[in-house]
């Protein structure tokens, strides 16, 4: 059971997340701890109580909570969902996630478009799904971890968490380190020598180095940190295709409280229409690329024989691609990384599993950097790390604290070659620089504000009675989505996820259906002003009434008491 | 009480202060003509007469007297494990592995000899029963299993060795709301099937508000029936209270309306929103799929807190080698994989078919079956989680075959798929079965009750207990056999044994310690699928009794060839000791004397040996 925080009168805190100024900006300037996170949530609801509640959907092994936001009020209204920080590293998810509420909450009761939307639409966010990997961006020694609390044997030796990075040169983070080995796979790019790349044998290239994270041999099993503490990384421990024993996957989908948590609560909130990502998997700058592979024998996907759908319904792609157009627009974000992949990640599991439109983004990557002219160097075609080349350009010219030159390790060798670290600074691609998180923030509260536009909603706008003789009665009555997304996904109707709209004649104690039925479902009103007609033969006493409702949680329900006389 | 099963000591301790009457047989609320019985409390009887020569495979004068051939509530069953674990502290002990939707402990009985060993470390065998909750029967068998073992314990030596060696982890009934339900409420034999956790199986916003009604008060749940002249049904002329389809040039005489109850939330549909609604074993991790691919599968794998207590459980016994799980009905020994998605290694198929063959032996009319091939396709069921997430072999049977009707197959098909004709064939059998062996007993008498939807209709047929269960006097019979292929089972499962060490001087102070570990079993201690996933660690073969130098596994004992373990080689890992197999291990060990090997296997038990 979710805990709602008691509210207090506390003074106004939303400028909490303002940066200090003066002195040099250290990397956690403008980012939250968990502790802090939910002090920030926390004062947000203490100055808007009305309109923002904070509850604890579980806790993570770590005895931190992951919190569930809801702005909008008590009210039962078409929801949207907004999930970030499962994949620990990307901080940046979670400090967006967290302005959003902050801005929303602000600009409600003055700006009109906010308050408008939240009278109609219901907001949540759980900002920080995975905080004890998040933690990690805070710590000491800064690195990239993935994993929750949890102590798992990631090599199965029956020893558990004993071989971790280590911060061989001291600089208080964990990059890479490379040895010369005739083993080697790796060898210098061409064009910028500090990235290494995997080296071509088809076209006669030869690795020169060994690469590893940075670390010893800590259990002296010949593997470096092959056994890292941590154990669950929450964007892969969701069920659509959730990797069994792969590395930080869990050991089965929503082994990990954190994720568990989110599924037990989409589960329960048939409120919700669609959901907002800010996460590693991207859907709106590139569409899915998933294929509709046939089952054994031919059999269609999505039938027992089939197995589950591997590519978004056809019926769905037209509004994906809209709702993509204008996040570009809206945000002015119109290039982006590659997507992770979606395994075992929450994006795809609320649209292939849970039915609802869903969309990701990446939150937050480094910019184009200005092309290289220096000459007589020439990328190999095709280049496989065009895109790797870009980061560690665009950092070194705007963030060169950023970028660790390799630099070898005094004292230390393996097999008696260096050892020598370097390489970019841990959560640099993923996590801007604080000063730039409101603006990024803005970005992504203007395409929250247009989405929660889009989600349906159903209305009946006409009703006709008809008097077909004395206490005879034929009602007919529109339908109607007037917003944009449809009141489910094709995927949603096959999977009965979020219920479809209904519609409902409920009868007086003298009243009879000759005609029609009492219960009916639509399937799904497209958006826009999709329209469905319904029509029912009632008897009964003239100026009797008979309820009409329609609709569903995610979709707004709406009820009309019919009055039975001549029109 | 275990290592991480909750303890229910308390009403334990209140039991053992009353621990005397351990000879009363019970009450159940199932007797064939009782369905509203008294909750099955304890109740001081008679003593059962003395008996005066054993009956082969029966215990003549048990400690704890079960009457085997009636069903028991969760409440009955409970009872029952309590005075099993009064009567034999030193054999079963209660525990619980976590608690259901509605609060009723999931009640674990660890079966073992606990003077021999530590449980937890010895090969297990997991039994439960009872995950479709009409599928009754077996709770009783899982339940009887404890019976028998603890009973029979100090009799038989084969079952004493058994107990010193394995140790069974037996939950009867792993959905016991569904269970009660399915005995104290109006049902009939197909329902329910799922748990009571609550659903909007319909999607009209109401939770299960429209289930099935007892309408003429009797404590069943049968058929509804309208004359009609142009209906597709007639009485049989076989049992007056029988309805058959017609055959082309048959005239009918009735209409069916379905199962007994009414429309009680006026939405036009009778019975569509039932309590829960869901199939519990198609909510497992393994090979999950959404409801619009898997019909019951529920919101996300794992939703069901039954499922993730079986899980954590099953998770926190590493030592756990095999697995059966009960359901109902059709005579099968079921193995994976559910899907043909899905892939069991070649090494495991072997196993699996080695004992399944043997299982038919045992279980005349049962046969050994691939789900998805032979049965048809199951996304997300238990046995497909066990063997493909955690490596264990794993059976469930379909107890209960119409071949034991009259010891034959039966004609029309078994009552699986089939034309009318044929179904008219299969209705006969189990017709003429009711007559000749049951007095007729298994039909209500078909009376007139006024619907509130359908006006006035015949409410009569068939009662829950009959067609999926065994009736009381085969229950023993087919519990026995079924337990017998499960404990043929647990015999097969890994055992590693250490069968020689023998030094050789190698001079300078050095000696040569040569370890022979066997697996005489059929089952490895590690199916292929774990070792490919490494999900249980690998068994361990460790010397002490001198500074290691070194160690090696070795590759053939005919030419030599070995292969070092650089770290940490007092403890040889071992990916697998296959069944029937021999493992050979060496080390160089700076010293003389005398050295002491143990071999140490998760799923294969302890064994030590020392060199002579």
């Amino acid at each position: 059971m979710p805990v709602t925080r008691s509210l207090g009168c506390a003074a106004v805190l939303l400028a909490a997340i303002a940066l200090p100024s003066g002195a040099q900006a250290r990397p956690t300037d403008g980012y939250h701890t968990a502790a802090r996170l939910g002090a920030v949530l926390d004062s947000i609801a203490r100055a808007k109580p009305a309109l923002v509640k904070v509850s604890t959907l579980a806790t993570s092994p770590g005895r931190r909570p992951v919190h569930a936001v809801r702005i909008g009020g008590a009210e039962e209204k078409p929801a949207l969902l907004i999930l970030a920080g499962a994949y620990g590293p990307q901080v940046s998810s979670s400090e967006v996630a967290l302005r959003i509420v902050r801005d929303l909450a602000r600009r409600h009761g003055s700006d009109q478009t906010v308050t408008q939307l939240l009278a109609s639409n219901t907001v949540y966010v759980i900002p920080r799904l995975n905080p004890d990997a998040g933690e990690a961006y805070f710590g000491a020694l800064r690195w990239e971890r993935k994993g929750n609390d949890t102590a798992f044997d990631d090599d199965r030796d029956n020893v558990t968490d004993e071989d971790s990075p280590d911060d061989l040169n001291r600089d208080g983070m964990i990059t890479m380190m490379r040895v010369k080995s005739p083993n080697g796979e790796w060898m210098p790019d061409a064009i910028d020598p500090s990235i290494l790349r995997r080296a071509d044998a088809t076209k006669g290239e030869r690795g020169i180095y060994e690469v590893f994270m940075e670390g010893r041999d800590d259990d002296g099993d010949e593997a470096y940190n092959e056994d890292a503490a941590g154990g669950t990384d929450i964007s892969r421990n969701f069920a659509n295709n959730f990797r069994f024993f792969g590395e930080n996957s869990g050991l089965h989908p929503f082994s990990a409280e954190e994720s568990r948590a989110v599924a037990e609560f989409v589960s329960t909130h048939d409120d919700i229409a669609a959901v907002y990502v800010l996460g590693m998997q991207d859907n709106l700058l590139k569409p899915w690329e998933g294929r509709r592979v046939p089952g054994i024998g031919g059999s269609p996907q999505g039938t027992s024989a089939g197995g589950p759908f591997t590519a978004s319904l056809p019926e769905d792609n037209g509004w994906f691609t809209e709702v993509a157009r204008r996040y570009r627009t809206t945000t002015g974000m119109t290039e982006g990384p590659a997507t992770a992949s979606d395994v075992g990640d929450p994006l795809s599991w609320a649209y292939f599993h849970m039915g609802r439109f869903a969309f990701g983004s990446r939150v937050w990557w480094p910019g184009k950097a200005a092309a290289d002219t220096t000459r007589g160097r020439r990328a190999p075609t095709p280049d496989t790390i065009a895109a790797e080349r870009n980061d560690y350009r665009f950092l070194k010219a705007n963030r060169p604290e950023a970028f660790v030159e390799w630099t070898a390790v005094p004292g230390m060798t393996i097999n008696g070659e260096a050892v020598e670290v370097g390489g970019v600074a841990p959560f640099a691609t993923l996590n801007p620089p604080g000063s730039e998180l409101d603006s990024l923030a803005a970005k992504h509260t203007a395409f929250v504000v247009e989405l929660t536009g889009l989600l349906p909603a159903v209305t009946v706008p006409r009703v006709n009675v008809t008097e077909i003789s004395p206490r005879v009665y034929r009602i007919r009555a529109d339908v109607q989505n007037d917003r944009y997304l449809p009141s489910n996904a094709a995927l949603g109707v096959r999977s009965r996820l979020p219920m479809r709209a209904r519609v409902e004649l409920t009868l007086g104690r003298d009243q009879s259906l000759s005609g029609g039925r009492k219960m009916q479902f639509i399937n799904a009103l497209r958006g826009s002003g999709g329209t469905e007609t319904f029509e029912w033969v009632v008897v009964g006493a003239p100026g009797s009434t008979v309820t009409l409702t329609v609709g569903s949680p995610h979709a707004g329900l709406t009820t009309q008491t019919i009055t039975l006389r001549a029109r | 009480m275990l290592q991480r099963s909750k303890s229910i000591a308390p009403s334990l301790g209140a039991f053992l202060a009353a621990a005397v009457l351990v000879a009363s047989p019970l009450s159940a609320p199932l007797a064939a003509q009782q369905i509203r019985s008294a909750p099955p409390v304890a109740r001081a009887t008679q003593v059962p007469v003395a008996g005066a020569l054993a009956a082969l495979g029966s215990p003549p004068n048990p400690k704890v007297a079960v009457s085997w051939d009636r069903f028991y509530d969760h409440a009955g069953l409970m009872e029952i494990g309590r005075r099993l674990a009064a009567a034999h502290p030193n054999r079963i002990k209660l525990g619980t592995i976590g608690r259901s939707t509605q609060g009723r402990d999931m009640f674990l009985l660890t079966v073992t000899n606990f003077n021999v060993g530590d449980a937890d470390k010895k090969p297990a065998m997991w039994i439960d029963g009872n995950i479709h909750a009409n599928e009754i029967q077996g709770a009783e068998f899982s339940l009887y299993t404890a019976w028998y073992l603890s009973e029979m314990a100090d009799r038989v030596p084969a079952v004493d060795s058994l107990l010193d060696k394995y140790t069974f982890y037996i939950v009867p009934s792993i959905n016991p709301d569904g269970r009660d339900h399915y005995f104290h409420e109006p049902n009939n034999a197909s329902s329910p099937r799922t748990g009571l956790a609550p659903r909007d199986s319909d999607g009209d916003g109401r939770v299960d508000e429209d289930g099935l009604d007892d309408l003429n008060g009797d404590g069943h749940v049968t058929q509804m029936r309208r004359r009609n002249v142009n209906g597709r049904w007639r009485v049989s002329p076989e049992d007056p209270r029988l309805l058959v389809p017609i055959l082309p040039g048959e005239q009918g005489e009735y209409d069916l309306l379905g199962a007994e109850g009414i429309d009680n939330d006026g939405d036009g549909v009778v019975g569509e929103d039932g309590p829960g609604v869901y199939d519990p074993n198609r909510n497992w991790p393994w090979r999950w799929a959404p409801q619009y691919v898997q019909g019951g599968a529920d919101r996300y794998p794992g939703s069901l807190i039954e499922t993730r207590n079986i899980m954590d459980f099953v998770i926190a016994h590493p030592n756990i080698a095999g697995a059966q799980s009960y359901h109902n009905s059709g005579g099968m020994l079921l193995r994976g994989p559910g899907v043909p998605q899905d892939e069991y290694r070649p090494q495991d198929v072997q196993v699996y078919d080695q004992i399944g063959r043997v299982g038919e032996e045992i279980l005349p009319g049962y046969r050994y079956m691939i789900v998805w091939k032979d049965l048809y396709t199951v996304w997300g069921g238990e046995l497909d989680w066990f063997y493909g997430a955690r490596g264990i072999l794993t059976f469930s049977n379909e107890l209960w075959t119409p071949f034991l009707y009259f010891y034959k197959a039966p004609a029309g098909g078994g009552g699986f798929g089939g034309g009318n004709a044929q179904n008219r064939q299969y209705q006969s059998t189990e017709s003429r079965f009711n007559r000749l062996l049951l007095m007729g007993e298994a039909m209500v008498e078909w009376t007139e009750v006024d619907h509130p939807q359908f006006g006035k209709v015949e409410v009569g047929g068939t009662k829950k207990n009959f067609g999926r269960v065994e009736p009381g006097f085969m229950l023993q019979s087919d519990g026995h056999r079924n337990m017998m292929f499960t404990l043929y089972q647990t015999s097969q499962m890994p055992l590693v044994e250490v069968d020689s060490v023998t030094t050789r001087s190698l001079g300078g102070g050095l000696t040569e310690v040569t370890a022979v570990v066997v697996n005489r079993r059929v089952a490895p201690t590690h199916t292929q699928q774990d070792v490919e996933n490494r999900i249980s660690r690998p068994n361990l073969i460790s010397l002490t009794g001198g500074r290691v130098v070194a160690g090696f596994v070795i590759d053939n004992p005919l030419n030599g060839d070995a292969t070092e373990q650089k770290r940490d080689p007092a403890n040889i890992r071992v990916a697998n000791i296959p069944g029937q197999g021999i493992v050979r291990v060496k080390w160089i060990v700076s010293g003389t004397g005398t050295f002491t090997v143990t071999a140490d296997s998760q799923k294969g038990g302890v064994s030590t040996m020392r060199s002579r």
